[in-house]
C-alpha cells in the first residue's frame, strides 16, 4: 500500500492558500479539524472482497468545506461511514488513522466512539424522513440528541436548547413546533431538523451525505445557506458528499473526486472547473448538461461501467473507460502515483500518469 | 452565446411543426383527500387547476416544477391514464375524454409512457425480450416470430444484445433497465412518448447515455416527447419548449431560449436562480443571488390569488396578487405568462448572460 502523506497534505494546504484562508502551522495535525490517513474499508460477501475505500488520505481544516464527488458505488458513503465508525458487518475498516481533535478515533472502543460521535463529529443523511423517528416529537428527538452527551442537563434546559436549535435552523414558532411529529413538517423542514440534531452538540466536523438530493431546488438553496451559517458562526468543518458538481461549486472550497474507492483528484474548488486534472473528473464535468456551456449534439457520455470493486483491474482503475488511457499499456499496467500539479486555480493532487502533461496543455 | 439558439436541440432532426398533436383544454384534476375537518371527512383537492397547453408534433415539450406542482399527474391525465375532473384532452384532434375503453386502447398504441423508476416499472419475472414484446402482443401486432424479431431489433436499437434479451431485470444495471423500459415504450412506434423523469433515478454518467439514446430515437422515429423533469439544466438541454408549473397551475410557457434567458414569471426566475451551475466561482455567484422565500406550498391550501404570491419577491403582500388569480397573458408569439407583474423580477447574470466572466472562462475542453 502506498502512503500519500507528504504530497497529499501539502496539496491541501496549498489549495487553502488559493482561497486566502487562514492556514494552520504546517503539518500540525492538532490544528486540523480532521486528518485521515491510509483508510481502507472492505466488505466481505460470499467469498468476494469488495474494496470500497482504498488507502484514502486527506486533511480537513477548521471551517473547510470539502466536497467529495463520485457516482454511486464509488465508495463515498462507505468513506463517510468509515470515518464515523459506522461500518457494519460484513464490512470492516481494515486499516487507517482518523485523527479528530488530536486523537486517533479509529483506535477507540465502540463505547468511547459513542461519546465522540454526535458530539465532535456528526452526520446528516440524504433522506430526512428516514433520519427521524416518526412516533417521537421533533422536540423529544432533539432533546435526546443533547442528553446523550450531557446527561446531567435538566429537562427544561434541554428543551430550551432544542427550541434555540430549531430557531437556528429557521423554523418559525419553534417552541410550539417542538411538539409536532415529523410528518407535520415538510421535507425541507425535516432536513433542517436533521441538521439541528447533528449540530446539537456543536461538532467540529459535520459530514453531510447528499443532504439536498431529496429536496426541491429552492429548498436546496435554503439548506446550503443554513450550512453556510454553521461554518461561519460555529467554525464547523463540513464534508459534503454529492454527485452534483453544481452544488460543489456553490458550497465548497475544496473538492475530492472519488472513483473506485480512491480520491483520484483533490484540489481547491475552482481548479476542477477550470482545469480538471484527472480524465475522470473532466468526464464527470462534461457529461452533465451545463446551462452555461451547452454542447452541440450528444452529451459526451462516459463509456462503460465502473469497475467491479471485488476484482479491480491492474493499473489505473479508470483506464478501461478513459479516453486517454484506454489504449495505453502504461495505464493498464502501472498504478498511477499521486502527482502534484499547479494549474490556473492553484495546486491539485492527481492520480494520473498524464497529470503534468494535461495541466501544461491547459495553460497553453 | 449564439450557440444556444443555433444548437441542434433534441428534436433537430425532426423539425418541430406547428401542428398540434396533444392539447389540454381547461384541464382540472381533483383527488379526494381525507382530513380537513376533525371528523376526517373526505373533501376534494384540486391538484391540477385549469391547465391549457398545446404540444406540437415533432417537438420535445418540457414540464418543469418542484414537488407537488402536479407535473406527473398532468402527464397521466394527458394520456387519460387518470380520468380528468374537468376539461378535455385532444390527441391528434380526437377528444380522449369521449372515448370508450376499446377506442382508448386502440389509440394508446400511438402514445406511450416511460416511467421514472426502472426498478419498479419492469416485471421481475419476465425476460427483457418478453417485456419488450408484450405491448405488441397486447395490441395483436404480427405473429409470434415477427413480434420476437421486432422486440430484438428494438432492444438492439437501445444497445442490448439478443443474449441479454433472455435475462430478467435483476441482471441489469439501472441504466440498462431504463433502456428496456424505453424499448418497451418505443416498440409500438408511438407518435407521442411521455417521459416522466426518465433519468432521475440514474447515475450522472448513465444519464448522459440515456439522454443521447432518447435524442437519437426521436430523430430516427420522428417522435413527439413530453419530458417531465425537476432538473432545469436537463430540461434546458433537452426541450424545445417548456411549461413551468406551480401548485397545479401553469405559470409560464415559452421556447427554450426565452424561458431560460429571459423568463417573465417571478417563479421561473426563482427556480432558475436556484440551480447550482458546475462552473468556477459558485460561492460568489450564490452569494449574489436572492434567497428563495419560504417553501413550496401545498395544493391543499392553495392561495386564492396567485399560488406563488406568498413566496414571490414581486407580488408578496400585494392586494391583487393575494386575491386575483392572474389571467394568462401573451407577451410575445409563443410566450405565455400568468402574472400580474410579469418581468418585474428579471433573471440576473450569469444565469442570463451565459458563460463565466472572461478571466474564469478557461477552457474545460483544453484539458483533453
Amino acid at each position: 500500500m502506498r502512503l500519500l502523506r507528504a504530497p497529499d497534505r501539502a496539496a491541501r494546504e496549498d489549495a487553502g492558500d488559493a482561497h486566502g484562508q487562514a492556514e494552520p502551522a504546517a503539518g500540525a495535525s492538532s490544528e486540523l479539524a480532521l486528518s485521515v490517513r491510509g483508510l481502507s474499508t472492505v466488505y466481505e460477501t460470499g467469498g468476494a472482497t469488495v474494496h470500497a475505500v482504498r488507502d484514502v488520505s486527506f486533511d480537513l481544516r477548521p471551517t473547510e468545506r470539502l466536497g467529495i464527488v463520485g457516482e454511486s458505488g464509488s465508495g463515498k458513503s462507505a468513506l463517510a461511514l468509515s470515518i464515523l465508525g459506522l461500518i457494519e458487518a460484513p464490512g470492516r475498516v481494515l486499516d487507517g488513522e482518523i485523527v479528530l481533535g488530536g486523537r486517533d478515533i479509529a483506535r477507540l472502543s465502540d463505547r468511547q466512539l459513542g461519546a465522540v460521535r454526535g458530539k465532535e463529529i456528526a452526520l446528516v443523511l440524504q433522506d430526512p424522513s428516514t433520519a427521524l423517528d416518526p412516533v417521537k416529537t421533533i422536540g423529544a428527538q432533539i432533546v435526546e440528541a443533547i442528553a446523550v452527551h450531557e446527561p446531567q442537563l435538566r429537562r427544561a434546559a434541554a428543551r430550551k436548547r432544542a427550541a434555540d436549535l430549531l430557531r437556528e435552523v429557521d423554523i418559525s414558532h419553534a417552541e410550539r413546533r417542538l411538539d409536532d411529529y415529523p410528518h407535520q413538517y415538510s421535507g425541507g423542514m425535516r432536513q433542517r431538523v436533521a441538521i439541528a440534531i447533528a449540530i446539537a452538540n456543536n461538532p467540529s466536523v459535520l459530514i453531510a451525505d447528499e443532504p439536498t438530493t431529496a429536496l426541491d431546488v429552492t429548498t436546496q438553496a435554503q439548506v446550503l445557506a443554513l450550512l453556510d451559517r454553521l461554518v461561519d458562526e460555529h467554525r464547523t468543518a463540513v464534508i459534503l458528499i454529492t454527485h452534483n458538481l453544481g452544488i460543489v461549486s456553490d458550497f465548497c472550497d475544496s473538492v475530492a473526486v472519488m472513483y473506485a474507492g480512491r480520491l483520484v483528484e483533490t484540489s481547491g474548488v475552482d481548479h476542477i472547473f477550470l482545469a480538471p486534472g484527472h480524465p475522470y473528473s473532466e468526464a464527470l464535468l462534461k457529461c452533465v448538461p451545463n446551462p452555461e456551456r451547452l454542447t452541440e449534439g450528444p452529451l459526451p457520455a462516459i463509456t462503460g461501467f465502473p469497475p467491479d470493486l471485488s476484482s479491480l483491474p491492474t493499473g489505473c482503475s479508470f483506464a478501461p473507460r478513459c479516453p486517454i488511457g484506454r489504449e495505453l499499456a502504461e495505464c493498464h499496467e502501472r498504478t498511477p502515483q499521486p502527482h502534484r500539479v499547479s494549474g490556473p486555480a492553484g495546486e491539485a493532487t492527481v492520480e494520473c500518469h498524464f497529470a503534468e502533461q494535461r495541466i501544461r496543455e491547459v495553460r497553453v | 452565446m449564439s450557440a444556444r439558439e443555433e444548437r441542434p436541440g433534441a428534436s433537430a432532426g425532426v423539425a418541430a411543426t406547428r401542428e398540434p398533436i396533444l392539447q389540454a383544454e381547461s384541464l382540472s384534476k381533483s383527488f379526494q383527500v381525507r382530513g380537513g375537518d376533525r371528523f376526517g371527512r373526505k373533501h376534494p383537492v384540486k391538484v391540477l387547476d385549469d391547465i391549457s397547453l398545446t404540444v406540437y408534433r415533432g417537438e420535445s415539450f418540457g414540464l418543469v416544477g418542484e414537488s407537488g406542482c402536479g407535473k406527473s399527474t398532468l402527464a397521466r391525465c394527458l394520456l387519460r391514464l387518470l380520468e380528468l375532473s374537468a376539461g378535455r384532452v385532444l390527441f391528434d384532434g380526437v377528444d380522449l375524454t369521449t372515448l370508450d375503453r376499446d377506442e382508448l386502447r386502440a389509440l394508446r398504441r400511438r402514445m406511450q409512457f416511460v416511467f421514472q423508476d426502472p426498478f419498479a416499472s419492469l416485471d421481475p419475472r419476465m425476460t427483457a425480450g418478453a417485456i419488450v414484446e408484450e405491448p405488441l402482443d397486447i395490441h395483436g401486432i404480427g405473429d409470434e416470430r415477427e413480434r420476437m424479431r421486432a422486440a430484438l431489433e428494438m432492444l438492439a436499437d437501445v444497445g442490448l444484445t439478443a443474449e441479454q434479451a433472455r435475462r430478467r431485470p435483476h441482471a441489469f444495471s439501472g441504466g440498462q433497465r431504463q433502456r428496456i423500459g424505453i424499448a418497451r415504450a418505443f416498440v409500438l412506434r408511438p407518435e407521442v412518448v411521455i417521459l416522466d423523469e426518465p433519468i432521475s433515478a440514474l447515475d450522472v454518467s448513465v444519464q448522459a447515455q440515456v439522454l443521447n439514446l432518447l435524442s437519437r430515437l426521436q430523430e430516427q422515429l420522428g417522435l413527439t416527447y413530453v419530458f417531465i423533469s425537476h432538473d432545469l439544466a436537463v430540461a434546458e438541454y433537452f426541450c424545445d419548449r417548456v411549461a413551468v408549473l406551480y401548485l397545479g397551475q401553469v405559470m409560464e410557457v415559452a421556447d427554450r431560449a426565452t424561458l431560460f434567458r429571459s423568463p417573465l414569471h417571478p417563479y421561473s426566475v426563482s427556480l432558475l436562480s436556484a440551480v447550482p451551475i458546475p462552473l468556477a466561482g459558485g460561492r460568489a455567484r450564490r452569494a449574489s443571488r436572492p434567497q428563495p422565500i419560504g417553501e413550496v406550498g401545498s395544493v391543499v391550501e392553495r392561495p386564492p390569488g396567485c399560488p406563488f404570491e406568498p413566496r414571490c419577491p414581486v407580488g408578496r403582500g400585494r392586494e391583487i396578487c393575494r386575491t386575483q388569480r392572474p389571467a394568462m397573458s401573451n407577451p410575445a408569439e409563443g410566450h405565455l405568462v400568468a402574472c400580474h407583474f410579469p418581468g418585474e423580477a428579471p433573471l440576473s447574470a450569469p444565469h442570463k448572460n451565459g458563460g463565466p466572466p472572461a478571466d474564469l472562462a478557461a477552457p474545460a475542453d483544453a484539458g483533453e
